[in-house]
């Protein structure tokens, strides 16, 4: 059965690989815009370590949101989710096997933010900090997975892939992961308090100290509340749906 | 008539099985006991209530009334699934995974898998194996679904129509697995609209309509059931005056083309000439399992006698 979970989890990775509509915008698209905001243009190299913080945020988003999402849409619709019922597939090996699979590929999209950060931004943190970042970051997946398995057991296939993109697109402008909320008008800055990207990047600044001093234990609660609550969508609408 | 030492449980077993959905009866109290590997035909018109069945089987479908055992245990318990194998009508795999990957999944679920070089190279999947499932024609589609019903070396193995979209070839090459598989101590649990695949196949026979079992039997028992001939004609006469025909069991007509199903070929053909002693284009035959299925199924009013 240990068989199982690794085949399962090679499987997932292939699949999310494979999907060069959604690996290739949610792998380039956050080093992309990070090497955009925080070194090519001018005077941005003093944002780096801020945006180090919430891009890793924005790197793990996208597969969570578009692997789950849109992938167990399609896979509902086609009568695959069905077919892994009737065979004697572990229960919670696709759950495992797909979270996985999206922090491996998040993954590569965090190195590359990472490197970038080390050696053309010039970030300078203590080894310590590095980890508690990247500790930070993949756990950031959690609630998205769990958002996006919610979603892709509500929407149908075309519909999955829609609200995947405004979610993605949202969460990471309303959270303040592509610039600080304190810029926008403050209702939005209320918006951002329901959305787990902006705890997420808060309690990732907490970490990196790129904002200054930061009280994260807030952050972790709403965190764990809104994880909480995305598990229970999850369940319900699997439920559902059986 | 000794007791059966054997205590093993019925492969399957259902008592007054009922499943609804809304206002729709789609098993309408189906009893029915299966000890006896080999190949069970269950046909049907579309609608009868064959996929509903299977999936009740898989444990995907719960009853709304009465029970299904399988293999003497729930539907859908882990150990169970470990003995079936399945090739669902209507799904549609990973188009990102190759043949050989799915495969590999697959096996990876089951404690005693198929060697897969040897699944391979029996279903004959060598061609395409390697290549992403969403890229591969419908037939070819349907063969990598067979060999993944086949990787965990099923005690029971249902195939809800599994030559449906397949070439002469594949489908005679599908049958001779089945065949052998059965053969082998397990029951092949097959539907079919194909009348021809329940012949070659079928050691035994069932007929659902609207949810309820209207035949149960061997091939054979049913074509002798229907006994008598198949005549088939071109004549003026009117249905009225075909039913005065002896032994007419039933009729069926295509315009002047009539086909009447007799208890006894002489006597009947003795009075449809003297009815019409002009008819043309005259054939005499013995029923085939495609007559049988047609009058046990065909709505009563078209019924003759
Ligand atoms: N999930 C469902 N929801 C509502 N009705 C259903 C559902 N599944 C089956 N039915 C109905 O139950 C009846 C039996 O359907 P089923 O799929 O078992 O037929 P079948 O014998 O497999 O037909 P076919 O030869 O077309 O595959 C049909 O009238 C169908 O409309
Ligand atoms: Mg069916």
């Amino acid at each position: 059965m240990a068989n199982a979970y690794l085949a399962e989890i090679k499987a997932e990775i292939f699949k999310l690989a494979r999907m060069p509509e959604f690996a290739i915008p949610t792998l380039i698209l956050p080093v992309m815009f990070f090497t955009l905001f925080g070194v090519i243009i001018p005077g941005s190299r003093d944002n780096a370590p801020y945006l180090l913080s919430t891009f890793g945020v924005f790197a793990v988003m996208g597969p969570a949101l578009f692997g789950f999402g849109a992938g167990v849409a399609q896979e509902r619709e086609r009568g695959w989710l069905t077919l892994k019922r009737a065979v004697p597939a572990p229960a919670a090996a696709l759950l495992v096997a797909k979270t996985t699979a999206t922090i491996v590929i998040a993954s590569v999209s965090l190195a590359a933010i990472y490197a970038v950060a080390a050696f053309a931004a010039g970030v300078e943190l203590p080894a310590l900090v590095w980890l508690g970042l990247l500790l930070v970051h993949v756990i950031s997946a959690i609630p998205f997975v769990l958002l996006g398995l919610a979603l892709g057991f509500v929407f149908g296939a075309n519909a999955a892939v829609a609200v995947a993109n405004i979610a993605y697109l949202g969460m990471a402008v309303l959270g303040g992961l592509w610039m600080p909320i304190s810029v926008f008008p403050k209702i939005m800055g209320q918006i951002a308090q329901f959305l787990p990207s902006y705890h997420l990047a808060e309690i990732a600044l907490g970490v990196s100290g790129a904002a200054g001093e930061k009280a994260v234990l807030g952050h972790i609660v709403a965190t764990l509340v809104i994880t909480a609550i995305a598990a229970g969508l999850a369940l319900l609408a699997w439920a559902r749906q059986r | 008539m000794t007791a059966s030492p054997d205590f093993a449980p019925p492969i399957l077993k259902a008592d007054a099985l009922t499943r609804r959905f809304g206002r729709k009866t789609a098993l309408d109290g189906i009893n029915l006991t299966v000890s006896d590997t080999g190949v069970l035909a269950l046909l049907g018109p579309n609608g009868a209530g064959k996929t509903t069945f299977v999936q009740t089987a898989l444990g995907l479908v719960r009853p709304s009334h009465g029970e299904l055992r399988v293999l003497g245990a729930k539907p859908g318990q882990q150990s169970v699934k470990t003995r079936i194998g399945v090739m669902m009508q209507d799904t549609d795999l990973a188009h990102t995974l190759t043949g050989r990957e799915l495969l590999e999944l697959f096996a990876s679920y089951y404690p005693d898998p198929a060697d897969l070089e040897a699944l391979i190279d029996r279903c004959a999947l060598g061609d395409f194996i390697k290549r992403r499932y969403g890229q591969l024609s419908g037939g070819q589609k349907r063969r990598i679904q067979f060999a993944l019903a086949l990787v965990g070396q099923p005690d029971l193995l249902f195939l809800d129509e599994p030559t449906t979209g397949l070439d002469t070839e594949a489908r005679r090459a599908l049958w001779a697995i089945v065949r052998d598989v059965a053969a082998n101590g397990t029951l092949v649990v097959l539907t079919t609209h194909y009348l021809e695949e329940a012949d070659a196949l079928a050691d035994r026979v069932i007929v659902l309509k609207d949810g309820q079992v209207i035949a149960d039997d061997t091939a054979d028992g049913l074509r002798t059931r229907m006994g008598g001939a198949v005549i088939d004609c071109v004549t003026g006469l009117t249905d009225d005056a075909l039913r005065s025909i002896e032994g007419l069991i039933s009729l069926n007509r295509s315009g002047r083309k009539v086909r009447l199903q007799v208890s006894e070929a002489v006597p009947a053909l003795k009075s449809l000439f003297e009815l019409d002693p002009d008819l043309s284009d005259l054939g005499v035959a013995q029923p085939t399992l495609e007559d049988a299925f047609g009058a046990l199924t065909r709505p009563s009013e078209s019924q003759g006698a």
